[in-house]
């Protein structure tokens, strides 16, 4: 467990944040207590084997990297017909009782002490709210980072039978000098029937820690959807999860990562089956290049009353580099035997018969492998319904590869 | 095996070992393991100095290592103090280091493994038999033509005073170190019995080797220590069967098994288990393999309250193969937490682990497995598959494997399924005139039969007799 940063944080701090944003009583009461309860939490878990921990939380100097009321920013909310995408303030202006309803109930605001850190300490709040009955494409968050730490929050309510589909965009702007830190908590409540998209882009600077969680509650006959683009960053700690809480719901995880340097990413996806009739697919890709790392976990657990599951997981790394390293470990949890279940993971090389018929054609073997790499992540590309995402996502993958 | 319990339990009460009556006392008077216990049964083993040192050493080791807890998912061991443990129980028999004819042997160890069936299968299907009764080797026989070729087959006691230069380079030094786990390093203090095998260059011993490993007594614990070791082109399989009868109290199993492959040789190690459903069965297994080395590891976890067992594989050498099978079968009350680890440490090594397990009546299983691909480790393979099977909503089967890839010219896959036995499966054998019992025993019969017919005939027999037995009268 870490204290490094409490020693250099103050009540006081986290009072003037929520007065500048200006917060009712209960939530500076949230905030002050994730604070004081810094001191007892542990760091998220993370994966150990014998003699090996798959990533060390404990050795960031976060004292250095967080800077409690630096939390200069570019925020930029589009909306769609419909819908509301609100600022943390005209959130809490006009929807008090929706946000009061909803904080803080998917991701417990103290469930690890990063997860309370940015409880204390997030600066920057949007809510998406989609009444019922509405429909609403592509709507986009996009935050650039002008300072050395930031702390972000999303809530997400989608009313019974509505449909929205979100872009979350993450980059650092202004040089800072030295190392940074960004924190984002997503919270996301699909209704009766609801759909809910939600996707995330993170290329933040290569100096940047980078922590997230994100989590879905799917209600009777809901869809949660994820998909986590991770390019950026130094390291990242990021977990996406559904409860699908409500009989017939459905949720589909995807990832893709492309590491390369010294990047590390820590990436989770977890489902839970707790109703009837649920549905989930997990599917992450990544590529490791240089001395590039990747962890993955991805967890199913069926729960007892969770009659007629179907879930299914796979999860694919192709190694560029002989120095990079690939860790992976998808866990099944099966509590109801009327279950059919099913995960793979696979690490490996581009396929040699795949170059071979490539430069058989003539291709150089430059081209072809790139053509590959592309052709590899077009499984989860395909699924990304914001074009800005899958055209962006693409884009930093096609320039990562010619690097 | 031992499935016959209400006879077995006869036995029991009229088996009387003297050094338990003595020694019980004792032992029982200090709280937990001590020195004293130690030395004590080094002294009974009239032990030469530095295996006194080794158990000392463990000890120490054992007492400063945590438990095996805060792993996600891990058994209950709460009600394991070792301070209850009886750790040693020398049964009364004239012959240290094991007859050499069952006819030697006391009337109540000779009915018991009677009953077990292992003297029938001596005759039929083994080149030699190790038996052992509580903490000792009471029985161990060898073929003739095998001790010409220069094998040894011998209890582990017999081998500290007979072979020791040998024993003493390999035991407990560099395939498993009592730090390596709590319950290695208590096996590393209280060790007693177990097998000693050695297979000199260019031998193939061609029927295996048995040792039948049985606990009596209500409350002991078993620490059995079995070391092979293969020379270079030689081939051997050995099989293990371990049985007890239930007490209330729980029986503790910490045995150790370390095996050394060499270049080019192939050795398959079988276990079936059926402890008892009081005993938990906590082992530390590990092979080393060298260039173009076998290893095969077939185990069969059928009994225990509680059981956590990893067989462990280092491919050292280039070219070493591993193959893991096991399958794990938890009813009632039982956690079997089972699985395999392979740490491929060079160039052109190759690994498959085939796992299937089945839970019911509220058992589960979980498969844990660790794949570690080295840097350098060019050209290396490993394919991982996990079948579970599920019989209720009352039961759990969990799967937490963990890879860790450290080289790129690698093909490392992992798939595991998990599901209910297929309606249309038991609807077909039901319409082809079985009963619901006999289909649903038919369908694991064949669900497991990728590990059977690894097995010699007897003892895939007798695994199929045992799932029957755990599946009868539960079902329907």
């Amino acid at each position: 467990m870490s204290t490094q940063v409490h020693a250099n944080l103050t009540a006081s701090q986290v009072e003037q944040i929520s007065e500048d944003l200006g917060e009712p009583e209960w939530l500076l009461e949230t905030r002050t207590e994730a604070l004081e309860a810094l001191d007892d939490l542990d760091m998220p878990d993370v994966i150990r084997t014998p003699g090996r921990t798959w990533t060390n939380l404990d050795a960031l100097d976060y004292e250095s990297l967080v800077d409690p009321l630096d939390y200069a920013q570019d925020k930029d909310r589009v909306d769609a017909e419909g819908v509301e995408v609100l600022s943390w303030s005209e959130a809490l202006d006009e929807h008090e009782d929706l946000v009061k309803e909803h904080f803080g109930t998917v991701v417990d605001p103290q469930r690890d002490y990063l997860t309370a850190l940015s409880t204390a300490l997030f600066s920057a709040g949007t809510v998406v709210y989609v009444p019922e009955g509405v429909d609403a494409e592509d709507v986009k968050i996009r935050t650039t980072m002008n300072s050395q730490s930031l702390f972000n929050y999303t809530l997400v309510v989608a009313e019974e039978s509505s449909s929205v589909t979100i872009l979350e965009r993450q980059q650092t702007g202004e040089d800072v000098e030295g190392e940074r830190y960004y924190s984002g908590v997503v919270e996301a409540v699909a209704g009766e029937n609801a759909y809910v998209q939600y996707g995330a882009l993170q290329n933040l600077s290569e100096e940047t820690y980078n922590f997230s969680a994100k989590r879905g509650h799917a209600d009777t006959y809901a869809t949660v959807n994820w998909i986590e683009g991770n390019i950026g960053s130094r390291l990242t700690k990021t977990s996406v999860e559904t409860r699908l809480l409500g009989d017939s719901s459905e949720s589909q995880i995807l990832g893709a990562f492309f590491g390369h340097e010294d990047q590390h990413f820590d990436i989770a996806s977890r489902v839970w089956h707790e109703a009837e009739h649920t549905v989930a697919d997990l599917v992450t890709r990544g590529v490791l290049d240089d001395e590039a790392r990747s962890v993955y976990e991805g967890v199913q657990d069926v729960g007892r009353e969770a009659w007629d599951t179907s879930s299914y997981q796979r999860e694919n790394t192709l190694m560029l580099s002989d120095e990079s390293e690939a860790d992976a470990s998808p866990k099944l949890i099966i509590n109801n035997h009327d279950t059919e279940a099913s995960h793979s993971a696979t690490v490996g090389q581009v396929d040699a018969e795949d170059m071979f018929y490539m430069t058989s054609r003539g291709v150089n073997p430059e081209a072809a492998k790139n053509m590959l790499v592309e052709g590899f992540f077009v499984p989860v590309l395909e699924e990304v319904q914001v074009d800005e995402l899958r055209e962006d996502l693409d884009q930093l993958i096609y320039e990562r590869l010619r690097e | 095996m031992s499935s016959d319990q209400d006879h077995l339990k006869e036995t029991d009460t009229e088996a009387r070992f003297e050094f338990k009556k003595e020694e019980k006392a004792a032992f029982e008077t200090e709280k937990g393991l001590t020195e004293e216990t130690v030395r004590v049964i080094s002294e009974d083993k009239d032990e030469p100095e530095w295996m006194l040192e080794r158990r000392l050493r463990a000890l120490e080791q054992f007492q400063e290592m945590p438990m095996p807890e805060g792993w996600p998912g891990a058994p209950d061991l709460s009600e394991v103090d070792v301070g209850d443990i009886v750790p040693y129980i020398r049964p009364d028999i004239e012959t240290r280091g094991g007859a050499d004819s069952w006819e030697d042997l006391p009337e109540e160890i000779q009915d018991t493994f009677d009953k077990l069936g292992i003297p029938e299968a001596e005759k039929n299907a083994l080149s030699g038999v190790g038996a052992q009764y509580e903490s000792e080797i009471v029985y161990q026989n060898m073929q003739e033509r095998w001790e010409e070729k220069g094998v040894i087959f011998c209890d582990m006691d017999k081998a500290v005073q007979e072979h020791e230069d040998l024993v003493k380079e390999h035991f407990m030094t560099k395939c498993v170190p009592p730090s390596d786990n709590k319950f290695a390093a208590l096996h590393g203090a209280v060790w007693s019995g177990g097998s000693f095998v050695y297979v000199p260059e260019d031998t193939t011993v061609e029927m295996p080797v048995q040792a039948y490993f049985r606990m009596n007594s209500e409350g002991m614990g078993q620490f059995e220590h079995t070391l092979i070791i293969a020379e270079d082109n030689s081939e051997v399989h050995y099989i293990e069967g371990c049985s007890a009868p239930k007490y209330s109290a729980f029986n503790l199993h910490s045995g150790g098994v370390e095996v050394f492959v060499g270049e080019n040789a192939h050795v398959q190690y079988s276990t079936v288990q059926n402890w008892s459903k009081n005993t938990y069965n906590l082992n530390t297994k590990r092979a080393i393999v060298e260039a173009d080395g076998t290893m095969e590891w077939v185990s069969g976890s059928m009994g225990s309250k509680a059981t956590m067992l990893y067989p462990a594989t280092i491919l050292k050498g280039p070219g070493a193969t591993d193959n893991h099978i096991t399958i794990a079968f938890a009813g009632e009350g039982q956690d079997i937490d089972t699985g395999a680890k392979v740490y491929h440490n060079a160039p052109d090594t190759k690994s498959t682990i085939e796992s299937k397990s089945i839970s019911k009546d509220g058992g589960r299983t979980n498969y844990r497995g660790l794949v570690h691909i080295s840097d350098g480790a060019e050209d290396s393979s490993t394919s991982v598959e996990c079948d579970a099977l599920m019989f209720d909503n009352e039961s759990t089967s969990d799967t937490m494997p963990y890879m860790e890839i450290q080289e790129s010219k690698v093909d490392v896959a992992h798939e595991a399924t998990v599901g209910k036995i297929g309606d249309e499966d038991v609807f077909y054998l039901q319409s082809r005139g079985l009963d619901d019992d006999d289909a649903k025993q038919m369908i694991v019969a064949g669900f497991i039969e990728p590990i059977t017919e690894e097995l010699p005939i007897e003892y895939a027999v007798e695994l199929n007799r045992l799932i029957e037995l755990e599946m009868e009268g539960s079902l329907g």
